[in-house]
Parts: C-alpha cells; sequence; structure tokens
C-alpha cells in the first residue's frame, strides 16, 4: 500500500511536469522537531520547511527572515523584532510574536531535551531556564504586540542575528504542537512556516516537500517540491546521481575528481566550507587528562600530509581552532608542528614508552574520507610507540557516544559561523554534553566570559584571540584542517550559488524545463 | 490433515515465542540502557520516560507487559527514529522487502527449475557440466561482489536501470536479480538431482519408451515428482532471502526492513532491532507453514501421517 | 575420500588453490616488506607496481598483505566458527541418535525450529549488543552453524548405535554419557569433521557479509569482507581494490564448493547440500 504511493506520486509528478528537485542529503534525519534537531543533514530540510527570524539567501548571507527588520538597543541587551504582518503558517494561521514566545520556551524546556539548546544561552535567563532553575516564564523573550518580538540578552552578542538562524531559533505552530504533542511532526501534521511543507517522510527511502502555497514570499518560489534522499554512502550517491536519478549531491569520492572536471566541468562545484575537523580527548579520564599525553599526540600528526596526500580535493589544513576562513580574525594560537622527538620525550616523562606503550582507542565516523585520515593518525601515532585501535560507528552512534563522553580520543567536527565564539564555546565548561570531551579550564571559561560581556567587537576578538591560546596551549583538541565540499550538481539546475557555508536554500533554486 | 495442520501451527507459535524471548532477554542483558547515547536528561524527565517504557519495574513485568503489547500488535516507539513507532517503520519497509524477496524467490524458481531440468534430462553432457559449473560460481559469488559489479554496469555504464531507489518497478530490477543469482544456482542443483534420479523410475521408464515427446514427459511425468525437494526447501530458502536482502538493501539503497533493521542495528535502536527480528521470524515461519501445507497436498504419504 | 579430492583434475586445481590461499594467508604477511597497517606516505592510492604488487589502498596500506591478512582473519574466523558448531553439533546429534525415542523426537524438532530462522539477524543483535569483536564474531557464527552437522552425526550415530562394540559396552555396565563419549562419538568422527569443513564457506560468506555492513573487524585489522566493502565504494577510479580481494574470496569459495560437492557425493548426504548454500546468504 505504501508502495503504490510514491509510484502515484511520481507518476503524478512526470504527468503534471512538475519541477521537484532531487536531492542527495548525506544521511538519515532522526528528526525534523526543530527543537530536537542534531545533525546539519537535519538543518538541510528544516531550513527549507521553516523560516527563523533570520535566513540565509542564496549566498549564505544573513537576512531578514520572518522578521522584516530589526533594532538593537545601545547596550546591545535589547533586541526588537518587527514580524511581518503578512506571514502565515501553511494551515493559514498567521505567524504571531506569541508562536516565538511559545518556541524559545520550548526549546529551553528541559523536558523537550534539546541537545544544541546552548545555542541560544546568550538569551537572558535562558541557562537557568534550560537547567530547570527557573520556569520557562522567566525567559526574556516577550511578545510586545502579534507583531513585535523583543528579546533581552544576558551579554552583548553581536553575532545574535546570525545564531538565530539554526533551527533551535525557528518557530513551530503553538497551535498545532499544543493540540497534538510530539506527533505535530508527522507529515500529514506539521504545519510551517518556510518555502515548503513536509509532504512524506519514509525513513532510509526520502524525505519530500512540496511548496507551500501560503509562503509570504511564494510568488517566487519556483520548484513544485523537494526529495532528501538519505545518501549516506557516496559512491552509492554518486552512482544515482550519474545515472540521472539525483540532480544534487553533497560529496563524491575524490577519486573522481580529474575524471568529473575533465568530462562534465560545468557538474562539478568545490569549494571550502567553513569547518574545522579536530581530534577531541576526553579529558576526564585518564590518559588523556594528562596534558603532557596530549601535546605529544598532537606534535606527532602531519596535517600536510593528511590534507596534500591522503585527502585530495584542497582542504586546508588548521593550527587553530576557529576556523582559517573566518573573517576579522587571526588566531594566535601556538602552531604544533610535527616534532617526533619531543613527543616522545613527552610520552616518557608521562610514563610511555617502548615498555609500556600507551595504547588508546580512536573513534570516528563511518565513511571513507574519515577512515582514511582516521588510519593515517594512527599511522602517525604509531611512529611515536602508540598503539592505536581504530573503532568506527556511524554518525548518529557516533555522536551519541561523544556526547555521553564514551570515548578517549575521538573525530569531531563543527562549522556553519563566521563567529570565532561558536567554535570557541565549544571548550567552555558550560557549554554541555557537545564539549565532548568536558574540558574545563577556569581561564578559558573567564576569558570566554569576559569576551562574552564585551560589546565593542575589537575588544570582543582580542579576548577570543586570547581564550583560543589559552586552551590550545593545553591541547584539549587537535584542530586538523577545514573541509572542502565537493558537490555535483546538474547544470539544469538554476540558482545555485556556491558560499563557504554550504547553505543552499530551495526557495531560490530552480529547474530547467 | 487439521491434525496436521494444528500441530503445525502450535509448533510455529512456541518458536516465535522462543525468538520473542531470546531477544527481549538478550536485549536487556547488553550493556548501557537504552537512552544512553541520549543527551543526558534531568532525574525527573528520565524517570517519566523509563516509567513510560516500563523500566522501572521488574524484568518479569517487563516481559510480561511487552509480551501483552506485542499480542496487541504494538512493537513500541523507536529509540533513535524519534518521529515514528516501530511498527509505522515496520509497516514502511516489509511492502519493499517482501516485494523483492518474491521477486527474487520467483526468479530463482524459474531460473533454476529450468535450468536444472535441462541439465538433468542430459546429465554429465557438456551442457549439464557447463551449467553445473555455472551454478557451483553462482554460488560462489556473494551478493557483495555481484552488486557492485551489476550497478557499474546495467546502471552506471549502460543506464538500463537506476543505481537505487524505488520509485519505479524498473528499481527493482537490479536488486532482485541480484538476489535471486545464488538461489537460482541451488535450485538449479536440486532440481538437476531430482530430475535425473526421477528419470530412472519404472514409469518414466516406460513412458520414454512408448516414444513420448520430451516436452510432455518433462511436464507430466518427470517434474510432478521432481520438484518435490525444491517445494521443501522453499522454506529455508525464503528465510535466507529475507537476510540477504539486508545486503541488496544496503546496496541500492532501498527502505526495507532489512535496511531499517541494519540502520537501527549500527545505531542501537533495541526496540526498532527487536521488532524486525520479531517480524522476520513470523514472516519465515508464516512462510514455511504454507510451504508445509503445498508439500502435504502434494505428497500423499503426509496426508495420512 | 581421497577419490573424491583428487579424482578428476578440476578437484586437484581446487585443492591447490586452497593450498595456495592457505600457505600465502600463512606465510605471506611475514614474506612481505609492508605490514598490514604500515602507510607507505608516496604511494597512496596507487594501481599494482613493482612494489606494491596488488597496489595500495586510500591511506597508501599495500593491498597484497592487507589481502592476505584479511584471508587469515577471515579463514581463521571460518575454522575457529566450525570448531564452536562441532562442539554443538555433534554431541546434540549423537545423543539425539543414541537415545532415540521421543528425546530424539524433540532435540530434532528444534533442530528443524531453527532452520526455520533468520540467523544472521541473531549474530547481528549479538555483535550490536555486546560490541564488535573477534571472538564473539565466531562464537556466534559458530553457534548458528551447527544444524547440519547435527543432523549427520545423528544418522551416523543410528548406525553406529547397534554395532557390536556399542552393544558389549552397554552390557558391561557402561553408563550412556560413558558409551556417547567413548563410544559413539569417536566413531562419527571422520565424517563428522569432513561434513564439518562444509560449514567453512558459509561461515566465511557470514562474515564477509557482516564487515560489509561495518559490523565486522575494525581498522585496521582487515577481513576479505572489510576490503571487498572497501574496493566496492572506489571501483570505478581504483578498480585493483575491488578485484583483488574480490577475486580472492571467490575464488576460495569457489573451490570449497567443488570439494564440498565431492565430498557430498562421497559420503552420499543429499539435501542439506543446497540447504548449505543457501544459508550462507
Amino acid at each position: 500500500m505504501r508502495l503504490g504511493l510514491p509510484l502515484l506520486v511520481a507518476l503524478v509528478t512526470m504527468v503534471a511536469g512538475a519541477a521537484e528537485l532531487r536531492i542527495g542529503n548525506g544521511g538519515e534525519p532522526l528528526t525534523l522537531d526543530p527543537h530536537r534537531y542534531n545533525l546539519n543533514l537535519e538543518e538541510k530540510i528544516l531550513a527549507d520547511l521553516f523560516e527563523g527570524l533570520t535566513a540565509h539567501d542564496a549566498e549564505g548571507h544573513i537576512v531578514p527572515g520572518a522578521a522584516e527588520s530589526w533594532t538593537t538597543s545601545v547596550d546591545g541587551l535589547t533586541w526588537t523584532f518587527r514580524l511581518r504582518k503578512d506571514a502565515r503558517w501553511s494551515d493559514g494561521e498567521p505567524v504571531t510574536a506569541a508562536d516565538f514566545v511559545f518556541s524559545f520556551r520550548r526549546l529551553l524546556d528541559p523536558a523537550t531535551a534539546a541537545s544544541l539548546a546552548y545555542f541560544l544561552y546568550a538569551i537572558e535567563g535562558a541557562a537557568d531556564v534550560n537547567a530547570g532553575r527557573t520556569p520557562a516564564e522567566a525567559l526574556a523573550v516577550r511578545a510586545l504586540d502579534p507583531h513585535v518580538l523583543e528579546i533581552r540578552l544576558a551579554a552583548p552578542f553581536p553575532f545574535f542575528a546570525e545564531r538565530l538562524i539554526y533551527p533551535t531559533g525557528y518557530p513551530v505552530p503553538a497551535h498545532v504542537v499544543q493540540k497534538l504533542g510530539d506527533d505535530w511532526v508527522k507529515a500529514g501534521n506539521m504545519v510551517t512556516n518556510g518555502a515548503f511543507v513536509l509532504a512524506e517522510w519514509q525513513p532510509q527511502g526520502f524525505v519530500r516537500a512540496r511548496k507551500n502555497p501560503r509562503f509570504r514570499d511564494a510568488a517566487n518560489v519556483r520548484l513544485d517540491a523537494v526529495a532528501y534522499y538519505p545518501t549516506a554512502d557516496r559512491s552509492a550517491a554518486y552512482n544515482r546521481y550519474r545515472s540521472g536519478e539525483l540532480d544534487i549531491i553533497g560529496d563524491f569520492p575524490p577519486g573522481e575528481i580529474a575524471w568529473l572536471e575533465r568530462e562534465m566541468p560545468e557538474h562539478v562545484h568545490i569549494s571550502p566550507l567553513l569547518s574545522i575537523m579536530y581530534l577531541v580527548f576526553n579529558v576526564a579520564e585518564p590518559p588523556f587528562d594528562d596534558a603532557r599525553v596530549r601535546r605529544a599526540l598532537s606534535l606527532a600528526i602531519d596535517r600536510q600530509l593528511i590534507t596534500g596526500r591522503v585527502l585530495e580535493s584542497g582542504e586546508v589544513p588548521s593550527h587553530s581552532f576557529v576556523p582559517p576562513m573566518v573573517e576579522n580574525y587571526t588566531s594566535e594560537v601556538a602552531p604544533r608542528t610535527v616534532d617526533t622527538e619531543a613527543a616522545r620525550a613527552l610520552l616518557a616523562e608521562a610514563g610511555y614508552g617502548d615498555e609500556n606503550p600507551l595504547r588508546i582507542t580512536l573513534r570516528y565516523i563511518a565513511g571513507a574520507d574519515s577512515k582514511k585520515v582516521q588510519v593515517a593518525i594512527a599511522a602517525m601515532w604509531s611512529a611515536i610507540g602508540v598503539e592505536t585501535a581504530l573503532h568506527h560507528a556511524e554518525l548518529n552512534a557516533h555522536f551519541a557516544e561523544l556526547r555521553q563522553g564514551n570515548f578517549q580520543v575521538a573525530q569531531a567536527g563543527w562549522f556553519g559561523e563566521n563567529n570565532p565564539e561558536h567554535y570557541l564555546e565549544l571548550l567552555m565548561s558550560t557549554t554541555g554534553d557537545v564539549n565532548y570531551g568536558r574540558f574545563a579550564n577556569a581561564d578559558v571559561d573567564a576569558l570566554m566570559a569576559k569576551a562574552k560581556q564585551t560589546a565593542a567587537l575589537e575588544a570582543r576578538l582580542a579576548l577570543l584571540r586570547q581564550a583560543e591560546a589559552a586552551a590550545l596551549e593545553i591541547d584539549p583538541v587537535v584542530p586538523l584542517y577545514a573541509v572542502t565540499i565537493r558537490s555535483l550538481v546538474n547544470p539544469r539546475i538554476t540558482g545555485w550559488r556556491t558560499n563557504a557555508r554550504n547553505t543552499h536554500p530551495a526557495r531560490y533554486l530552480d529547474i530547467q524545463r | 490433515m487439521s491434525r496436521y495442520l494444528l500441530r503445525r501451527l502450535a509448533f510455529a507459535i512456541v518458536t516465535l515465542l522462543a525468538v520473542v524471548t531470546v531477544t527481549f532477554f538478550l536485549v536487556r542483558l547488553a550493556p548501557g540502557g537504552p537512552f544512553d547515547g541520549e543527551r543526558r536528561l534531568p532525574p525527573d524527565v528520565e524517570a517519566n520516560l523509563r516509567a513510560a517504557y516500563d523500566l522501572d519495574q521488574p524484568v518479569v513485568v517487563q516481559y510480561g507487559r511487552y509480551l501483552a503489547r506485542l499480542a496487541r500488535g504494538d512493537l513500541g516507539p523507536s529509540f533513535r527514529q524519534k518521529d515514528f513507532s516501530v511498527n509505522e517503520l515496520i509497516a514502511m519497509g516489509l511492502p519493499i522487502s517482501v516485494g523483492i524477496g518474491l521477486a527474487a524467490l520467483s526468479l530463482a524458481l524459474l531460473l533454476g527449475v529450468a535450468g536444472g531440468t535441462f541439465a538433468g534430462l542430459s546429465r554429465d553432457g557438456p551442457r549439464d557440466r557447463m551449467l553445473v559449473l555455472g551454478a557451483t560460481l553462482g554460488l560462489a559469488l556473494p551478493p557483495i561482489v555481484v552488486a557492485p559489479v551489476l550497478v557499474l554496469v546495467f546502471a552506471v555504464t549502460l543506464g538500463w536501470f537506476p543505481a537505487g531507489g524505488y520509485a519505479t518497478a524498473k528499481h527493482f530490477v537490479l536488486p532482485a536479480v541480484t538476489l535471486a543469482l545464488p538461489y537460482a544456482a541451488a535450485f538449479m542443483r536440486l532440481t538437476r538431482g531430482s530430475v535425473a534420479e526421477v528419470l530412472q523410475r519404472p514409469h518414466v521408464v516406460t513412458a520414454r519408451a512408448k516414444g513420448l515427446g520430451p516436452l510432455r514427459l518433462v511436464t507430466r511425468h518427470v517434474l510432478p515428482s521432481a520438484l518435490m525437494p525444491v517445494v521443501s526447501f522453499l522454506g529455508p530458502a525464503a528465510a535466507a532471502l529475507l537476510a540477504g536482502s539486508m545486503v541488496i538493501e544496503e546496496v541500492f539503497s532501498l527502505p526495507g526492513l532489512g535496511r531499517y533493521f541494519v540502520q537501527g542495528a549500527l545505531n542501537r535502536d533495541y526496540t526498532l532491532v527487536t521488532g524486525a527480528v520479531i517480524v522476520y521470524a513470523a514472516l519465515v515461519l508464516a512462510f514455511n507453514l504454507l510451504v508445509d501445507l503445498g508439500y502435504a497436498r502434494l505428497d500423499p504419504r503426509i496426508r495420512h501421517a | 575420500m581421497r577419490e573424491a579430492l583428487l579424482g578428476s583434475p578440476l578437484a586437484r586445481v581446487c585443492c591447490a588453490v586452497l593450498a595456495l590461499v592457505a600457505l600465502a594467508a600463512v606465510i605471506g604477511p611475514w614474506l612481505s616488506p609492508w605490514a598490514f597497517d604500515a602507510v607507505d606516505w608516496d604511494a597512496i592510492d596507487v594501481a599494482p607496481s613493482a612494489a606494491h604488487w596488488f597496489g595500495t589502498d586510500g591511506v597508501g596500506r599495500d593491498l597484497l598483505v592487507r589481502t592476505l591478512t584479511g584471508a587469515r582473519v577471515s579463514i581463521a574466523i571460518a575454522i575457529a566458527a566450525t570448531l564452536v558448531s562441532c562442539l554443538i553439533g555433534i554431541p546434540w546429534g549423537a545423543t539425539a541418535g543414541y537415545l532415540g525415542g521421543p528425546t530424539d523426537m524433540t532435540m530434532m524438532r528444534v533442530v528443524d525450529g531453527l532452520y526455520a530462522l533468520p540467523f544472521i539477524l541473531l549474530v547481528i543483535l549479538l555483535v550490536v549488543l555486546f560490541g564488535r569483536n573477534i571472538v564473539l564474531l565466531f562464537v556466534a557464527l559458530g553457534a548458528v552453524s551447527w544444524l547440519d552437522l547435527a543432523r549427520i552425526v545423528r544418522g551416523q550415530t543410528l548406525a553406529a548405535k547397534n554395532e557390536a562394540y556399542v552393544e558389549a559396552a552397554r552390557a558391561m555396565g557402561v553408563g550412556t554419557p560413558g558409551i556417547l563419549a567413548r563410544h559413539i562419538v569417536p566413531n562419527v568422527m571422520g565424517p563428522a569433521m569432513v561434513y564439518a569443513t562444509l560449514t567453512v564457506p558459509g561461515v566465511i560468506i557470514a562474515e564477509s557479509f557482516l564487515s560489509f555492513l561495518g559490523l565486522g573487524v575494525q581498522e585496521p585489522q582487515t577481513s576479505w569482507g572489510v576490503l571487498i566493502a572497501d574496493g566496492a565504494r572506489e571501483m570505478r577510479s581504483s578498480p585493483w581494490q575491488l578485484i583483488f580481494p574480490a577475486s580472492m574470496l571467490a575464488m576460495t569459495l569457489f573451490a570449497l564448493s567443488v570439494l564440498a560437492d565431492r565430498l557430498r557425493d562421497a559420503l552420499d548426504v543429499r539435501r542439506p547440500s543446497a540447504r548449505q548454500a543457501l544459508r550462507r546468504a
């Protein structure tokens, strides 16, 4: 019975000549509840279904979204958003400031158990509400009238408008969520305010969204539907792209680059992503509670070999935790250039040597690139006498273990914002479980707290630089490189703009017919 | 006949109950609880969740409640796929797996019986040797080798079939063929052996001597008896086929039960994995029962036993 | 038995192939200048050459030594699992056959019931619940591969239990466990062991299948399944990564199944042959 429906949809789509964009989205979403999301691939779908106060344009710039404009008080603490009067939910109800108040409270309600709730800890009262210390009403988000929303921050945060583009900041329809509870996310129930609305979700099959005719800018949305396929295996995704079943894929085997650039160059889009790939040590437990051991392992890694030989698409090696591409920010971290002698000496100092070798387990995400990198790193560590066992897990399971603190050293990545704090927050003791290694350092916390109190951008950035240098001096993480995105986009697709955030809202895309 | 049926049915139910019990306790023996890996929840929220899943009760009570829910056909919520229940996931995946399984089984039967008859009729001749060698090769090439090669040749290079997904009937061709090959080989060997054996039987020899044409000889006299082992083998074949479909679904990105099972396993989705095992077992047992019934119809000795 | 193994040119070729694979797996890695986890930074993802006969993988590890190490792991798991299946299957079959009557009925009914289950699911469940380690892998695979063996042993026991020496032992007052251990099992051991070898290809396929799904051995350790899964992902740009391990596996399985056929014919064991073949998948 279920088999028939997609068949019918496909048939109808063909007959009507409707424009459906088929995207290889890299994996299966675990939830489409914007407040419970965790993964970038979920974020991509959610960005087409919902619209936050601010949004990305086709090139990844921050533009007004559900809010048509906003003002900031002189002290930088009070942000007043003016919502669009014509904004409607997909069921026709108006999108109001009350929806936003409901949504921010829901995100921070401990019962929602939102992993990324801390994204909005900048709001006054947010951390206390999220910890269950104060009731949700204590959150400093108020509806001044149906179309004016006021948010007060605990401290000045110049990047707040950028911070609001994540699904954590999306509104959910209060009238639907209150009525249906957790069932509101099911296809058929879900009501959204974005350019598209969820039509069907077959787990491991696809998520299909159709155009939302009530979207405020529906007149300029060209596509009739978007289907997101869970292409976890990139060579399978590549096969499907090559046989014409997908219009866009976000990754393909690097060994194909040369052939593609020769045979179908108009399909290939290779560009750096605003991101950092790193290794994180669990500093809460031996052996990595010892900073000497951490530094030794860091000193053994040759980033040039990894980016130059193992990976093949121009990844940028990085010694800083804040990606080199972040604007207006020059890291002051002391580079850990390869020094196996020093590494061995540090290990000996910590009590490890040929007699008593350090034995560790390195966890990584199942997938070809990450496997190659971790195998290479294990080989580099074996050169300083460290025996590494590798353990791989699927993306979701991997990060679930990391959030639990159930690892010794693991691969991780973070990306998306043109704001150093976005990365450095991962090293604050208050961040919660995405500070996977449970790194807690009083100096770093103090510098970060001070930076977050500083409204003047230059002074703020200077403090952030100090915090980063202080943290990386004791090696809680090993920054490795900035990722390169290899996309294939069918030339029939118009409106695709390569950008460092790798964000491509479907409302700006079209298929030439 | 009806007593036989009842006995088989009772046997199937006992087996299924054993599977449910083993799976239930195995899952609870595993290190770590089902909510490990989730964000650390506030104690009262976690207590609520544990209560909602009966995890605050003694294991025996949990087992009883699980059986009671199972009897109503409720496999519980998925621990990982938060927006779905296990029932919903299985309802979506099962038709795809069963569809491919049936397609592969039919294809395997068709190829296997035809090839096997052909080979059995000319036993030890050159054609027979070729076919037997081919069958051995077919069995030696596991789907993990065959599937990528078929994709490369027929989907990517020739573009005859899609490389994955399941929107149209065309999408099912490569997966069904890949899945069918080893079973076709096995059916062929079975048929060949029993055709050769039946050909020696007196009534066939007589019919042959009377100058009956080869086609009528085969359809009237040889196949009806020669197919008995093939029929009795359908049950185990279906069990193996379902398991084989896991690899096929992975390779061809088909959202079937096998893929849910494997992804559930990789993501430690205990409820989904348990549910899938139970459904698989029930399916296989039901199929076996059907095969036994069919066999009983064909074979008079069983009817009277 | 000899006749079955060496009677025809094809059988002789198969024996030679198996011997060669086994020999290469055992001594190959020692002779190779490369360790199975050593990275050659100057030869990453290169086609077969004088330095790397099978080429290298995506990290620059020698594929020849990895294929042979993978053979070691795959074959070792297969043998260990087969031994486990003997430990269960032989006593089970011998007991059922010797005691006969309702005990026999019940015990063989259990075997019939188990035949109907898709075992690979249980193996996956075990691996998921208790972690991926090699010991668990072969114990689990062994624990699900003993059914055929139990049937064969039961048949052999039925024949053996009326032999004069068993009768004599019984008359001398030897208890059932004693008779089973000292007289029945040693006598059915020969055919049982031969038959047990037929389990090997099934286990090899099952292991490769689990590894393909990412549930088998972990890096940097490897097996044929892991190598094939990796190779399949790179088969357009680096076909050698698929071709060598896949043909090694296919060759071994082909040789094993040809020989298995001969053995089976020699032992005149009927039905389970195809069953055996099918339970692999």
